[in-house]
């Protein structure tokens, strides 16, 4: 700083025409004298328009840049952000409620009065929960008409799909079966419904996620690079107006033979506190943006992913004992699922299951070397630690009861297979499956605290600064500045009048 | 004086140009090169697939994938002249986008975890499911469990052997093949009892007249995927827009009434649910 006013002082020093002895000199005052400046009056009104020009160009950059880490933290922090997580939610209550729905088919009856109660109270909860998602995410979408449209159509087949499930009830009611698949009617009604559920309404909700996420992603690279780049321009506009108010400082303190103009030297104290502080703001902002998005938002959306995932592969355990004739494609299903949450080269389930226990051991040995893809691999190398470890522990023994559950059908044993699936004391698959969700739960609000910790620091930096939102202060204490440049030239000119 | 005035000039114009090669080398930074904003591409198709992609005799390609990869590259803004059709098979498909012969692959690539190690998939644009074809005598194949002892289509590259003796352990005996239009005619004259596949596919050949019959007893879901160079997520993303709007504005429900309206398989025209792009 001391450096560049230093170099401005011996250029303007040397502009006025008070030392003729050196001829190269007179250049600039003959440049001057044509554009009119001849006379002290005439430089000082031109050098302070100037340093009112470069406060308006400052105002203006800083402006810019604010603007956009505002914008940042909007659109991830308030609009798309939310969006995405609304829909996540509508995506995983939906197919919840078909989960539910497949386990009370698959229970039946008979077995004991209070079954299926957990599951039904689960199902209206789900259902709940899918209307108020279902609402929120379409007041979120309010400017995009296609996203209306999608959550709309969503809520229209839900009510479609929820007469086709208490069809499919009544019938599995009237027909008072055993454990395991319930009769030919109850199984093709239920076909409908969860064809219904699989293909009208999970794919509209899963992709206005995805879509959210691109908004979320593109918005992020835009953004912070933009507030990163506003920074330097910042600084660089700060410079060059500390630069301009030294030169009319100087001149001044030369022509007028003072010590020093207080109201530009006010005027320049003010704009370094005021560019000093606009920078430090935008690398916080751009700190906060991308904590919300690496280490909260990108993880809430591969979790959310990866429990939506694993409760559909729980319901296709339940459909492959439910529908004998489907069974085949809810295996192969749960097989894609299985590498999707969790990736390790396997050409088969059981294989899956030996790889997975080896990748899980060496992971325990040292969890620095991740030696497994998928969401799993992506969440374990972000975030290593005892979050992560817990929920790898508890998928594997998710893992370990669906072999079980094989094991037993392969064997012919439907009804020790249906029990230890729908089961929910402690030993049995559905105790296991519940533990591991809230697990994943854990996991997601652990993250969900990170994001909107990082948004609302983020939001408040915003708001707080010595005259509160900076969107009041920084047009205000430009023009201060100004004014206060304009008032320090003002009395000296007023000798000449 | 001059100079030293030439000199502030030339330390402002420094700063100046490096703030723009900073944000320059910022956009630059975003991985490789993207199928969004390109003049040209390079969409790899299948040439021997009936219905789907196949390479006529005059050289052109036609199909459903053909008329996908047409609508999705008009989306990304590329001229009708400026797409080049480049054929690949089923074992080709991850090298030609890895080596860059191809900027895109639809040619009934189903997404799987394996695959995805090594390429990313937009879409999917279709869900087909996999069936079986035999021999139109042929009576005693009604399931692919009945393919337990029987000789087995197995095309290179294809998943679909792996799902059949790998997945659901079905003890076929394999046959190799080099596509599966050889396995069609392999089908035919007796060298295989069955060819397993996706029942557009099937579809393709079956609507082609020869003598084979689809078992009609589907056992999986085919994710058709557009396959794109790992760590492109802006053009994946672009491509699943592309494809929401496919579904959106009505033309994939003409394309699959045009090219397997009369298959008499059930056609989806909603849209599926996408992959996510990583």
């Amino acid at each position: 700083m001391t450096g560049d006013t230093g170099r401005y002082r011996m250029l303007v020093t040397a502009t006025p025409p008070a030392a003729p002895q050196e001829p190269p000199r007179r250049r600039p005052a003959v440049r001057l004298r044509r554009l009119g400046l001849q006379t002290t009056p005439e430089r000082i009104r031109a050098l302070a328009a100037v340093a009112v020009l470069a406060i308006v160009g400052f105002y203006i950059v800083a402006n810019i840049a604010v603007g956009n880490a505002r914008d940042g933290l909007r659109i991830i922090g308030h609009d798309a952000g939310p969006q995405v997580l609304a829909t996540g939610d509508l995506y995983y209550a939906l197919g919840d409620m078909d989960a539910q729905v497949a386990s009370i088919l698959l229970t039946g009856r008979e077995s004991s009065p209070g079954a299926g109660q957990q599951e039904l109270r689960s199902y209206s909860q789900d259902r709940a929960t899918a209307d108020r998602a279902a609402l929120q995410a379409a007041e979120l979408s309010a400017g995009d008409p296609a996203d209306q449209e999608a959550v709309r159509s969503i809520l229209d087949g839900l009510g479609q799909y929820e007469r086709l499930v208490s069809q499919a009830m009544v019938l599995d009611k009237q027909a008072h079966h055993r454990a395991g698949p319930p009769p030919g009617n109850v199984i093709a009604v239920y076909r409908q419904a969860t064809d219904l559920m699989t293909q009208d309404l999970l794919p509209p909700a899963y992709n206005l996620t995805l879509e959210g996420g691109a908004t979320v992603r593109e918005a992020y690279a835009a953004k912070r690079s933009a507030v990163l780049a506003g920074r330097l321009w910042v600084g660089l506009a700060g410079l060059a107006v500390i630069a301009v108010l030294a030169a009319l400082q100087f001149f001044v303190v030369a022509r007028f033979r003072r010590r020093l103009n207080p109201a530009l030297a006010v005027a320049m104290l003010g704009l370094i506190v005021l560019a000093v502080s606009a920078v430090r703001l935008l690398s916080d902002e751009a700190a906060h943006l991308q904590a919300a998005k690496t280490s909260g938002f990108d993880s809430i959306l591969t979790m959310s992913r990866a429990q939506a995932i694993s409760d559909s592969m729980h319901a296709d355990e339940s459909r492959y004992l439910l529908d004998p004739g489907q069974a085949d494609m809810y295996l192969l299903a749960y097989l894609d699922k299985s590498q999707t949450v969790l990736y390790v080269a396997s050409a088969d389930l059981s294989e899956y299951d030996t790889a997975l226990s080896a990748a899980m051991t060496a992971y325990r040995a040292n969890p620095r070397s991740v030696g497994f893809r998928g969401f799993y691999g992506d969440e374990a190398r972000a975030h290593p630690g005892p979050a992560v470890t817990t929920v790898l522990a508890r998928y594997q023994q998710f893992q370990a009861d669906d072999q079980r559950i094989r094991q037993l059908v392969n064997a012919g044993q439907d009804r020790q297979a249906v029990r230890l699936l729908t089961g929910r004391t402690a030993g049995s698959a559905g105790y296991d499956f519940d533990q591991y969700n809230q697990a994943v739960v854990s996991i997601i609000g652990q993250h969900r605290a990170t994001f909107d910790q990082t948004i609302r620091a983020g939001d408040r930096e915003l708001e707080r600064s010595v005259l509160g939102n900076w969107a009041v202060l920084l047009p205000l204490a430009a023009l201060g500045v100004a004014v206060l440049v304009v008032a320090g030239v003002w009395a000296r000119l007023a000798e000449y009048r | 004086m001059k100079r030293r005035r030439a000199a502030a000039g030339g330390w402002v114009s420094a700063v100046v140009a490096l703030a723009l090669g900073l944000s320059l080398a910022a956009c630059s930074a975003t991985g490789p090169a993207s199928i969004v904003g390109r003049q040209t591409l390079r969409i790899g198709v299948k040439a021997n697939q009936p219905g789907l992609g196949q390479q006529l005799p005059d050289g052109r390609f036609v199909g459903f994938d053909v008329d996908v990869a047409r609508y999705i590259a008009a989306q990304l803004g590329v001229r009708p002249d400026h797409i080049t059709f480049v054929p690949v098979t089923s074992a080709n498909r991850e090298a030609a986008l890895e080596n860059g012969t191809v900027d895109m692959v639809i040619a009934t690539y189903s997404i799987t975890p394996k695959r995805e190690t090594k390429v990313i998939f937009g879409g999917p644009y279709y869900v087909a499911h996999q069936d079986t074809m035999v021999r139109a005598g042929d009576t005693a194949i009604h399931s692919v469990h009945d393919l337990k002892g029987k000789r087995l289509c197995q095309v290179t590259g294809s998943t679909s052997w792996e799902r059949v003796t790998q997945e659901l352990n079905i003890k076929a005996k394999l046959v190799p093949a080099a596509s599966y239009s050889a396995c069609v005619t392999m089908l035919l004259d007796g060298r295989v009892d069955a060819v397993s596949t996706d029942d557009l596919i099937l579809a393709g050949f079956a609507r082609a007249g020869t003598a084979v019959r689809i078992v009609n007893a589907p056992f999986s879901y085919e994710r058709y995927g557009i396959g794109i160079r790992k760590g492109d997520v802006s053009g994946c993303e672009a491509v699943n827009r592309a494809v929401s709007q496919m579904y959106l504005d009505g033309t994939a429900a003409a394309l699959l009434q045009k090219w397997f309206g009369k298959t008499g398989l059930q056609l989806d025209t909603h849209v599926p649910q996408f992959e996510g792009c990583g």
